[in-house]
């Protein structure tokens, strides 16, 4: 019975039954949602930006917010591509996800330092270190398309298995990539949850004084999370690069807004202190979906993006409502003795 | 082992030049509820930082349960027993009451992971050493204040707490929450715990200490047991100077100015009927929900009656909205101050003017400056604005200066009807006698007053007739002079 | 002053009166040792564009003038506006663009010719502020070609859609327009998907290959995809091999020799289609000189390269110069070109 009352009050039900009529309305309109190889296709769509939303989600949760994951993730993946190239580099994959990771996380340490440690705000130095990094990588890099090794090639074809749809006959391979992303999630829910680490993300977001005063090390918290983030941004980057099997410097720019309206659908506050991951991957499936599915429901390319910034705004007013009805009923909280 | 579980000598603290502390001293017993009181600003909270390790002393010497200290660490204070309730209770909002209750203890043990068995049997024994019931998994945002407070005391238990700060603990209390709270205290002094209790609020001050310390522009004014002190004697440590505590009897009955009859408001209030005469200050109290602010907005023109009339100098009148209401002289000063009634940013001249503006411009509604000075200049005069230039931003005078600002508004306009609600809420003691002392003056040249107020004490000190107000009726009309606190309480209530 | 300003007037007026005729606006009375030309591609990191500064660099080793390419990082038209207006204020004397919104540089290029600036564009054949627009060829007729192309790896028969990069894009559409109108005439097997004429890969390679799976879900008698911007044709080509459509969908469209390389050698892809990007930079700056050297612009211009020796102004256009420089790339070719 309370445990009821306090379901309702979470945004997860509510995103998830959005996703439920989504997906009935394209299972109507094509008859195609649920075939094996079109939901092994969106769980392949979702991989990257779930990947991201992981660490914008942390970085919400903590009371900040980070436009700089593309940027890093750019950097990152393309620095490593080139280096790897240019020693025609032909071992095993994991020391590309290695180098990216560690570029990802220098990269994330700037970010840590200007915002744990010197205290600005975080959305204008994430905001300057996604220009500078994309900046870098114009300018010292002179980046452009560029193949992949042939070891991070032959991981972009790996499969897990191939889903075939028996009506059409159409096959659709699972990525290899998602053992990343689920590793990802597994990781990242021990750490929220089972650390105090975690914990203090979660305390920081709610009240940094507060925090403080526990014994949290606050600013501690804060480098570990800018820095973490960064790295998880490089592996993402170089997730890409395989998936694609080309290393394209640009194509995940502009991903932010994306990612953030999928983090705040999932109902992470975004004042900071509340949000799941089981939120915010309910929020990138239903981005997700949306966008991989306007043909299938039969809407022309004109109206995609009138449609997708309908949901986007009715999606994000009714988490923002909902947040809204708690402040309410905050104020008018009677006596609790 | 001294009897003592705190005791601070001669401590100084200065910052930027600015002398906080200049040589206080502090003694509290073991198992005593001793309270510190005295206006914001004379270093209370200075003190508490100081005893709670998070500031350094200049000078002086602590001693905590026997120990002295020369450098004191937060962390070698909760060790020795200091726990401080912080006026914002220091929980976070979004955790859980169980993460609330054992995080500090989960960290003070440098635990790195996280165990939900433990924290919910840590969480367990915290509410049980109070025998409070709370839902575990509830997230704290989800709980009264009271509740939230309760979690910050439970916490501060966990610690082995021999000293417990409470700073300033019943500002956001409802009357019933503040006796729950004592209730705590009481029990917690049972059990041996000292409680340090930092108040401004006189009679909370007498009801739950045994010894006080009070403290004037950071220097120690009196100490001693609260049993040999007296209201005059407090208000006098407190700010240094001398009120009358007399009731206020309106030297002649005057005609009468305002009346309601039959006044109904859905919802709110029903069939009320009373009259206001000139000279006299009429209390109405009532607890929250009783109509009492509704009647007053009515009166002002905010609502609009369902039934009933209003009249004004035995006219009757319809108020069609707060213009109308002014134009007949009725004037109101909403219970916040700061956030209805003044423009922060903007100059004195500008606040007491703002409503007057018509009367004070010229052909094509130029503002006469002349004018204008020598209205602002009267009325600074006369209400005693601490001010040497009414040109600067009211955000810059102090709470009861403000408060003034806001009377000098009304008074401006010629009215013959104020109506105030909550006039001295956080407002500290020397102002809000200022202000009755304001009312009775203004009310003794013949204006009108009714001031709404859920302090009872001030219901008692500055009125000459109380309302007192229930479910939308009037539940009795009584003398000041002939009642208590109790009574009053007791009517609102239903006891009685 | 006034009498200045009339003066100005007057010489504006005799200046746009005698454009066509006489072709002298934008004559440099510096040495050509100190003029700058820039080139401004779309997107700085792209492959394509970087081709074309391949071009750039050539033109300038050839003839020992200043050209230069910058661009934005990312292809974006605000950024694009603000790369010329950088340029403006650094005073170059010629400016070459290959707009990504035409439109939406309609006021910074007219800022840089009342400056004097010669300006000339690439794949804009609607932009107003521009001296001339170079086409590597007439759009409808690549638009044919592409459609050639799919046709016959078709059979001729069946239903077929278009992608562009966005329906914003005015190239990418006048390809499609030009293929589809191709197909109606020559091609009466073949039929246009009705219910989605006209798809989005916002030039990036994932999208593509997203879209591509989601039309062959929706509409399993989609038998091709005529692609037009260069990330179309490898997008859709690996959604065919992936969903197993092999010998069953087809498609064909603009795309660089090294990115189509396993595609077209598979089988998957017949043929990719392509002008080379660094004939199109060298051709731009070539053209920018002529006009800064004064010599006149007339149909059959010969900028001394191939495919653009004999350029002729569009039907109805003094300012659109069309070449013929598309190519074919194929199982055969693709290992010669380099990039």
């Amino acid at each position: 019975m309370i445990n009821m009352r306090r379901m309702a009050k979470r945004s997860e039900p509510y995103v998830f039954g959005a996703i439920v009529l989504l997906c009935l309305l394209i299972q109507v309109q094509s008859k195609q949602f649920f075939t094996g190889n079109n939901l092994v296709d969106l769980a392949r769509s979702m991989i990257v930006p779930a990947l991201f939303s992981i660490g914008a989600m942390m970085v919400i949760v903590s009371g900040g917010i980070d436009v700089s994951f593309p940027a890093i993730a750019s950097l990152a993946m393309y620095a490593t591509d080139r280096i790897l190239l240019n020693v025609n580099y032909s071992g095993n994959v994991m020391l590309a996800y290695a180098m990216a990771a560690g570029f990802g996380l220098a990269m994330g340490a700037v970010n840590a330092l200007l915002i744990g440690v010197l205290r600005l705000p975080t959305l204008v130095v994430t905001l300057g270190t996604s220009s500078l990094f994309t900046g870098i990588m114009q300018g010292a890099l002179a980046a452009s398309e560029s193949p992949v090794p042939p070891s991070i090639l032959a991981h972009g074809k790996e499969k897990l298995f191939t889903a075939t749809n028996t009506q059409l006959g159409l096959t659709s391979d699972m990525p290899s990539q998602i053992l990343i992303l689920l590793g990802a999630l597994l990781l990242v829910f021990l750490l929220l949850r089972y650390t105090m680490l975690g914990r203090g993300i979660y305390a920081i977001g709610g009240d940094e004084a507060a925090a403080r005063r526990a014994g949290f090390n606050v600013v501690g918290v804060k480098v570990f999370i800018y820095c973490f983030v960064g790295a998880m941004a490089g592996v993402t980057g170089m997730v890409r690069a395989s998936m694609m099997m080309n290393a394209h410097p640009t194509n995940l720019l502009g991903m932010e807004m994306t990612v953030i309206a999928a983090v705040v659908l999932g109902g992470t506050r975004v004042t900071g202190g509340l949000g799941t991951l089981t939120g915010t991957m309910l929020g990138v499936a239903l981005m997700i979906i949306l966008s991989n599915s306007l043909i299938l429901i039969g809407i022309p390319t004109y109206w995609t993006r009138v449609f997708t910034g309908a949901v986007i705004i009715i999606g994000t007013g009714v988490t923002a409502w909902q947040a809204g009805g708690s402040g309410r009923r905050l104020a008018s909280s009677g006596t609790g003795l | 082992m001294s009897d003592n579980i705190l005791k601070v000598e001669n401590i100084k603290k200065s910052f930027g030049g600015v002398e906080a502390l200049k040589g206080v001293s502090l003694e509290i017993r073991k198992g005593e509820i001793h309270c510190l009181a005295g206006e914001n600003g004379c270093g209370k909270s200075t003190l508490i930082k100081i005893v709670s390790g998070v500031y350094e002393a200049d000078e002086g010497s602590i001693e905590l349960d026997g120990k002295s200290f020369s450098r004191m660490s937060p962390m070698d204070a909760i060790a020795r027993g200091v726990q401080v309730i912080y006026q914002d209770f220091s929980v976070f909002p979004n955790l859980t009451v169980m993460e609330n209750l054992a995080l500090n203890m989960e960290l003070m043990a440098e635990r790195k992971l996280v165990s939900y068995k433990r924290i919910r049997a840590i969480a367990s024994e915290a509410l049980a050493k109070l025998g409070v019931d709370l839902d575990l998994e509830e997230r704290v945002e989800n709980l009264s204040v009271a509740n939230r407070q309760l979690i910050a005391i439970c916490r501060a238990l966990l610690h082995d707490a021999k000293l417990v700060i409470m700073d300033e603990p019943t500002t956001a209390l409802t009357k019933r929450e503040v006796k729950a709270l004592f209730a705590i205290i009481k029990r917690l002094q049972a059990e041996g715990i000292s409680i340090l209790f930092v108040s401004h609020k006189l009679d909370e001050v007498f009801e739950i200490s045994e010894r006080y310390t009070i403290f004037r522009n950071g220097q120690n004014v009196a100490t001693g047991e609260t049993s040999g002190l007296d209201r005059k004697a407090f208000v006098r440590y407190m700010t240094g100077r001398e009120f009358s505590e007399e009731s206020y009897r309106p030297a002649k009955q005057g005609e009468v100015v305002l009346a309601a009859k039959n006044l109904s408001l859905t919802g709110a209030f029903k069939d009320l009927s009373f009259e206001l005469r000139a000279g006299e200050i009429l209390g109405i109290t009532g607890l929250l929900g009783s109509g009492r602010t509704e009647l007053v907005q009515t009166l002002f023109g905010i609502y609009k009656p369902d039934s009933g009339e209003v009249q004004v100098r035995g006219k009757r009148v319809r108020i069609r909205g707060v213009k109308s209401a002014i134009r007949m002289g009725i004037g109101y000063v909403p219970a916040d101050r700061l956030t209805e009634g003044l423009f922060l940013p903007q100059s004195i001249v500008r606040n007491i003017v703002v409503s007057k503006l018509d009367r004070l411009s010229g052909l094509f509604g130029v503002l006469k400056g002349k004018a204008i000075g020598a209205e602002v200049e009267k009325w600074v005069r006369e209400l005693s604005i601490a001010t040497n230039d009414p040109s600067l931003p009211v955000q810059t005078l102090s709470g009861g200066n403000q408060q003034k600002v806001v009377l000098a508004r009304w008074l401006a306009n010629d009215l013959s009807v104020l109506i105030l609600n909550g006039p001295t809420v956080g407002v500290d003691i020397g102002s809000k006698y200022d202000i009755h002392a304001l009312l009775r003056s203004l009310a003794e040249r013949g204006l009108a007053i009714i001031v709404i107020s859920d302090d009872l004490p001030e219901v008692l000190a500055c009125t000459s007739r109380i309302l007192v107000m229930r479910g939308g009726g009037i539940a009795e009309v009584l003398d000041p002079a002939s009642t208590t606190e109790q009574r009053l309480g007791e009517i609102s209530t239903g006891v009685a | 002053m006034k009498k200045g300003l009339v003066k100005l007037l007057a010489l504006l007026l005799v200046l746009a009166v005698a454009t066509p005729l006489v072709a002298q606006v934008g004559k440099s009375s510096k040495p050509s040792k100190d003029w700058k030309i820039a080139l401004v591609p779309k997107d700085s990191t792209n492959a394509w564009f970087v081709r074309m500064e391949v071009g750039v660099k050539q033109y300038a080793k050839d003839t020992g003038l200043n050209a230069f390419q910058k661009g934005p990082a990312k292809t974006d038209a605000a950024m694009q506006a603000q790369v010329i207006q950088d340029l403006i204020a650094q005073g170059v004397d010629a400016i070459c663009v290959v707009p990504v919104d035409p439109a939406a540089l309609e006021p910074v290029l007219g800022e840089a010719l009342k400056k004097g600036i010669v300006v000339v564009t690439h794949e804009a054949s609607f932009q107003e502020n521009t001296m001339y627009d170079i086409e590597a060829f007439n759009n409808a007729d690549y638009g044919a070609f592409i459609m050639d192309n799919l046709a016959k790896a078709m059979g001729q028969k069946g239903l077929y859609t278009t992608m562009v990069g966005h329906v914003t894009n005015a190239s990418h559409n006048e390809w499609a327009d030009g293929g589809v109108a191709h197909q109606k005439a020559t091609y009466p097997g073949m039929t246009l998907l009705a219910a989605e004429p006209r798809v989005e890969s916002e030039d990036n390679l994932e999208k593509a290959y997203e879209r591509a799976k989601e039309l062959f879900k929706k509409y399993p008698n989609l038998k091709g995809i005529m692609g037009t911007s260069s990330k179309d044709a490898p997008g859709v080509a690996r959604a065919i091999e992936e969903m197993g459509l092999k010998g069953k969908v087809f498609v064909s469209g603009t795309g660089l020799p090294n990115e189509n390389k396993t595609f077209l050698k598979d089988g998957t892809l017949a043929a990719a289609t392509l002008w080379d990007p660094k004939d199109a930079g060298y051709a731009l700056c070539s053209l920018a000189t002529k006009i800064l050297k004064g010599e006149p612009i007339a149909d059959g211009l010969n900028l001394k390269l191939k495919g653009y020796e004999s350029m002729h102004f569009a039907p109805g256009s003094k300012k659109v110069l069309l070449g013929s420089g598309w190519i074919v790339i194929d199982k055969k070719n693709v290992d010669s070109f380099g990039f």
